[in-house]
């Protein structure tokens, strides 16, 4: 081992909207963009699950698309709209996935959770009525280890009825 | 309980010279290393007065050293006699002293006798602490008769650890603090303010900004209450409620380990080993110290120099392993931690990890129980042997049965493979280790007064300076109960740089290197008697268990599978010799069904290659077999509880189409398919008697099992549960409402459940915890008592305050909230007046109200016995829930991928608390079962490397290969529980034993028998083509 210490590159200015407010910050380039939102907007609701985006816990919507906000780095979000679980909620109350996933018992230990509602909602912007294997598609890559997925399925089926006859 | 001892050692003086030293009691005796003051009672008794210490309180205990008989120079006989807490001790010590040339050679033997309940309490530990104990004075004695200087400077220096063996047991019961926080000798002070040292570029500390301001306040508003509609049910207990738990869940606000951010936290990274099995030659944190941001590293060797060994849950050989939670002079697992670095965040703290040099001479890793039992390289030189513990459970007559038989079935191996539940939160903690002394955790273990019970002792502190919390944890099944070596390493971490808070959070590469699997078994030379009509009369076996490469949890695992001995099946007569052995793999915790998935699954194998060889359908062969009668003694004296196993198998038949299924099979079998239907019967014990520790190791310090609730009227009429147990997602909140509610007559949304666990709450036992599918009775059982005694003293309080009879008051709800009233009256006093009499308003108070105090603590015990640890008998747990479940699966004749057509389930766990939460319980059990079938496998190389150490490689069950569930439940009470419930959180494994069956029956025609429980279509096509490890099954029939 000889020269081999990291080497701090400056850090990077940046602007992301998030949930509708725009926060402007100074990054690391290697930030991620899920370590953004945790560690620099304490916005925790986004989790990290395995690190190589195959669970999902770190879902989040970047312009509308559903993505894992492990696998962007910060700096990649410049300029983009973010929306996170945080942001499902109004002050008119919970979004109809945040009722029907308790509702249902769609949720256990809550971990997945916030990745899990995060797709199913760009699901129900994209598909109004979804079938079951639309629904088992668009959250093949959400992992959830307690619930079997069976009473999420039916929480995302439940809140679609809503939304539509909303 | 006695214990021998002898050795020898040279010293260089003359043989007279240290007879003196040895003859003389009042030489002798301060080398003793509890020796605290002495005072001669004559020439050759000394009344000595030995340190012990019982939690803030110290003192001096007697005993009387007396020199027995000295014959100079040659020798000098010691006998001593005290009593420590609970029990006595009388000790014999000889020295004889022979000339060596210039030098003396000392031979010494010590003899030790232990009465009285001290034994019970320090269990299994004490012969180790004994010898620790011998080793101490002896090193004590050759260093007095070298150089009395250099002994003086030692002795002086140990007082500040727990010493001799008094100090140690109680050391190990959490009794005894050291005076002072010790300082870690092998490393400099560290720096007085870390956080002065500067980054190249400063590190990112938190400051609010105004753009994180809200916009607006914002309303105060409760959050969303539970419903109040029963559903249907007359109470609340019955009710399909939703849970109170959601509400910040959903919104993304829950608590969990990483989601506690403080400014001045500090960051820990692990340095893993690579290699399975390595000594570690040398060890260069330079680089990484010298990283901007580095605050300081920690080796194994440091943190050895500072704590003892944890304890050992079992006896000989397992005993003498010397487990620390960081490799000392070898890594015996891939990933086991080499040296932990820790930074201003994470992201240094990882590079700087990279930057650690470690070298390593290879050793030969042990990688199969076959393997460990040659024992031709062993992990643990301490203990001399890879194995760690063995024992034979026999019931019954064997050899008659065999006599009798009309069929044996003999099958050489079966083999249970190694998986784990991977929780999808990994393990952590933010832990710290004050200058006052106070350790903190904040962690997502499950069971941490076990976790406590191994740490206060090997860190030499008092339990109660051990503080453990959780708020929400994101899933454990078993896995986060032996976190804590990880927690270790953190306080360790955090003391090591003056107290500030250290995460530490596994990676999931890391969590599936070294975060705990699931035990891995194998099965051989099995043989099974049968009658005539296919009944299973006998069952023999060789059961090894693959442990890794420490036991911790273990060697519990060895008597836990007996809850379930006989499966679901009548048979009496069973012998099965069990060893558990160390390998250089992940070290092994509870897994979701722990240890008896693996049995209740040979069990059902077994059951099923018999009906194959005997032609009898597997739906029949159970009918034939099952356990009918309830309650029913096993062969080893465990009774289960309640049950209707025929009826279970009618309805899962019935849901999965079973008729239609088969015809489906006759088709598919003419078109060459492989189609294949599988049943799995299995059994979830619940709340477990720690009396079976015993089984395992007569001196382990367990018996029995306990859970706590606490349970106030708080100061504004609220009304507050704090638990003992630890949920990671199984609803505890809100079953402890809807128990609390029935019992105070108001809603589960005025009771308020405190999230997760702290052990400031004063809400445990040391049997605290989430685990072994037992919240529904000691959890509730808990908290039932406490509603119950908090009711009386309600009712007390309120006829005083109302002037009215007990018998007259009624519970309800009123303008103000919960209330009593005294119907045909006008008479009610809302929960908040009483809360504010006893609280903020008690002048006046009569005095046989004194001890009303509206706020109860009630723990709860399930009535157990002691098991017959000769026998192997007893009954080990309280509830037996049961499932049934068919699956149809199909094998892809060419990718050899097993595909399920069809999923059956049906349950059966007593009274059900709440429905919806069971049948989550169901579900999640039912995945995890499914994912371990036929996707999850901790794969290992022959040289120990991890092959599945990512979620691409070790594949957790997603949405799309979940096969959609067909539930149904039905409800036989348990008679032995106060609620009619049992445990049903852990659902037994049935999956695995389904699947391998349904396999089984796809490929019967191709000649092979399912012998994993492993049926990728990798492992299919391996078995399909003879590659691996193959069963192979013989049939003798001998009837007629």
């Amino acid at each position: 081992m000889s020269e081999t210490k990291p080497e701090f590159v400056e850090a990077v200015d940046i602007e992301i909207t998030v949930n509708g407010k725009s926060y402007q910050r100074s990054v690391e380039p290697r930030m991620l963009l899920v370590e953004f939102l945790r560690e620099e907007l304490r916005l925790t609701g986004t989790h990290i699950g395995c690190d190589t985006s195959y669970c999902g816990a770190c879902t989040i919507r970047l312009d509308g698309d559903a993505v894992k906000s492990c696998t962007l780095f910060a700096v990649q979000a410049d300029g983009a709209k973010v929306a996170t679980v945080e942001g499902l909620a109004t002050e008119a109350g919970l979004h109809p996935l945040q009722k029907a996933f308790s509702e249902h018992h769609g949720l256990q230990c809550g971990y997945c959770t916030p990745g899990m509602l995060m797709s199913a909602s760009a699901l129900l912007d994209e598909i109004p009525n979804p079938s079951d294997k639309d629904i088992k598609k668009r959250i093949a890559g959400n992992v959830c280890r307690c619930t079997g997925y069976q009473n999420i399925i039916k929480s995302v089926h439940a809140a679609a009825n809503e939304l539509r006859e909303a | 309980m006695e214990m021998k001892f002898d050795g020898e050692f040279s010293v260089a003086i003359p043989r007279q010279e240290a007879f003196e030293l040895l003859s003389d009691p009042q030489k002798f005796a301060p080398l003793l290393p509890t020796f605290h003051s002495m005072e001669m009672k004559d020439e050759k008794t000394a009344n000595l007065k030995v340190k012990v210490g019982i939690g803030r309180i110290y003192g001096v205990a007697s005993t009387e050293l007396t020199l027995e008989a000295a014959e100079a120079p040659l020798r000098a006989e010691y006998v001593g006699r005290g009593k420590v807490m609970g029990g006595a001790y009388n000790m014999i010590a000889a020295f004889d002293l022979e000339d060596a040339g210039d030098e003396t050679l000392i031979r010494w033997s010590g003899e030790t006798q232990i009465y009285g309940k001290v034994l019970s309490l320090a269990g299994g530990s004490m012969r180790g602490y004994a010898e620790a104990e011998i080793n101490r004075l002896i090193g004590s004695l050759q260093l007095a008769l070298s150089s009395e200087a250099e002994a003086a400077a030692i002795l002086a220096a140990r007082a500040a650890q727990p010493q001799g063996l008094w100090q140690k047991l109680l050391a190990l019961l959490g009794l005894w603090s050291p005076p002072e926080v010790p300082v870690l000798a092998s490393e400099p002070e560290p720096q007085e303010k870390p956080a002065l040292r500067l980054l190249a570029k400063p590190p990112t500390r938190k400051v609010l900004k105004a753009d994180e301001a809200p916009s607006t306040l914002g309303k105060i508003a409760a959050a969303d209450s539970i419903e109040m509609d029963r559903k249907g049910s007359e109470s609340w207990v019955g009710s399909p409620l939703r849970r109170k738990e959601d509400s910040r869940l959903v919104r993304g606000n829950g608590l969990f380990v990483d989601d506690l951010q403080t400014s001045d936290m500090l960051h820990l990274a692990m340095v893993r080993s690579p290699y399975a099995h390595a000594r570690i030659l040398s060890i260069d944190v330079s680089e990484a110290q010298a990283l901007p941001g580095v605050i300081t590293t920690l080796t194994g060797a440091e943190i050895a120099a500072v704590m003892e060994p944890y304890m050992q849950i079992g006896p000989e050989p397992g005993a003498s392993i010397q487990d620390y939670p960081m490799a000392v002079d070898k890594a015996i697992y891939q990933g086991e931690p080499v040296v932990a670095v820790i930074a201003e965040t994470p992201r240094i703290a990882a590079d700087a990890a990279e930057l650690v040099e470690v070298d390593y001479e290879v050793l030969e890793a042990v990688m199969s129980v076959e393997a460990a039992a040659e024992d031709k390289s062993i992990l643990h030189p301490g203990s001399g042997t890879n194995k760690v513990w063995e024992g034979v459970y026999e019931y019954g007559d064997l050899d008659a049965a065999f006599a009798e038989a009309a069929h044996i079935v003999k099958i050489d191996r079966l083999h249970f493979h190694r998986f784990s539940s991977t929780p999808l939160e990994t393990n952590g903690c933010v832990a710290s280790w004050d200058n006052r002394g106070e350790i903190e955790f904040f962690s997502t273990n499950t069971f941490p007064t076990i976790g406590m019970q191994m740490m206060a002792p090997a860190l030499g502190v008092s339990i109660d300076k051990i503080r453990c919390r959780s708020h929400d944890i994101g899933g454990s099944f078993g896995n986060k109960i032996t976190s804590y070596p990880g927690m270790t390493i953190a306080a360790l971490a955090s003391r090591k740089v003056g107290g500030q808070q250290v995460k530490w959070i596994e990676t999931r590469n890391e969590n599936l290197l070294a975060g705990g699997h699931g035990g891995e078994r194998t099965f051989l030379d099995t043989e099974v008697a049968l009658d005539a009509n296919g009944v299973i009369t006998a069952v023999r076996s060789r059961h090894l268990d693959d442990c890794g490469a420490f036991p911790r949890y273990e060697p519990l695992g060895c008597v836990i599978w007996s809850q379930v001995l006989p499966g679901s099946l009548k048979v009496r007569n069973l012998r099965i010799d069990f060893r558990q052995y160390a390998t250089n793999k992940c070290p092994a915790v509870p897994n979701r069904g722990y240890s008896r998935l693996q049995h209740l699954w040979f069990m059902e194998r077994v059951l099923d290659i018999c009906g194959h060889q005997l032609g009898i359908p597997t739906d029949e062969m159970r009918r034939r077999n099952y356990i009918d009668e309830f309650p029913y003694t096993t062969p080893n004296g465990c009774v289960y509880d309640s049950g209707d196993y025929h009826q279970m198998l009618d309805t899962a038949k019935a849901l999965i189409g079973w008729d239609d299924w088969k015809e489906k099979q006759r088709q598919a079998r003419e078109e060459g398919r492989w189609l294949g239907i599988g049943i799995g019967t299995t059994l979830d014990s619940g709340t477990n008697n720690f009396g079976q520790a015993q089984i395992v190791n007569p001196d382990a310090p367990f018996s029995g099992n306990s859970e706590v609730c606490t349970l106030k009227i708080d100061i504004d009429g609220s009304i507050v549960a704090s638990l003992g147990t630890v949920p990671s997602g199984q609803g505890h909140e809100t079953a402890t409402a809807q128990v609390v509610a029935d019992e105070l007559g108001l809603g589960p949304d005025l009771v308020h459940v405190r999230p997760g666990t702290d052990t400031a709450r004063n809400s445990h036992t040391g049997h605290s915890g989430t685990y072994a599918s037992q919240f529904a009775v000691t959890g509730l059982g808990a908290v039932h008592g406490a509603a119950v005694k908090l009711k009386k003293e309600i009712l007390r309080l309120g006829a005083h305050a109302l002037q009215a009879e007990e018998e007259e008051l009624e519970f309800g709800m009123g303008e103000m909230g919960a209330q009593l009233t005294v119907p045909g009256t006008e008479k009610a006093i809302p929960f908040m007046y009483l809360a504010n009499i006893v609280n903020t308003n008690n002048a006046g108070l009569p005095d046989e109200l004194d001890d009303v105090s509206l706020n109860v603590r009630y723990v709860f015990r399930p009535k157990f016995e002691l098991p017959d640890l000769e026998k192997k008998y007893g009954n080990l747990t309280l509830t037996y829930a049961a499932q049934v479940h068919i699956a149809v699966v199909e094998v892809d004749k060419y990718t050899c991928q097993p595909r399920i057509l069809g999923y059956a389930v049906v349950d059966d766990c007593g009274k059900q608390i709440n429905p919806k939460i069971v049948e989550g319980q169901v579900h999640g059990a039912t995945a995890h079962g499914i994912g371990a079938a036929i996707m999850e496998n901790y794969l290992y190389d022959e040289g120990g490397n991890l092959m599945t150490s990512s979620f691409s490689d070790y594949t957790p069950i997603t949405a799309l290969n979940m096969p959609d569930l067909t539930c149904a439940s039905q409800e036989s009470p348990s008679p032995f529980t106060f609620n009619g419930a049992k445990g049903c959180g852990e659902g037994g494994g049935a999956p695995l034993h389904t699947i391998s069956a349904a396999v089984q029956d796809a490929l019967v025609a191709e000649g092979v028998i399912v012998g994993d429980t492993f049926n990728s279509a990798t492992a299919i096509f391996e078995l399909l083509h003879g590659k691996g490890s193959r069963s192979s099954v013989e049939h003798q029939s001998l009837a007629g």
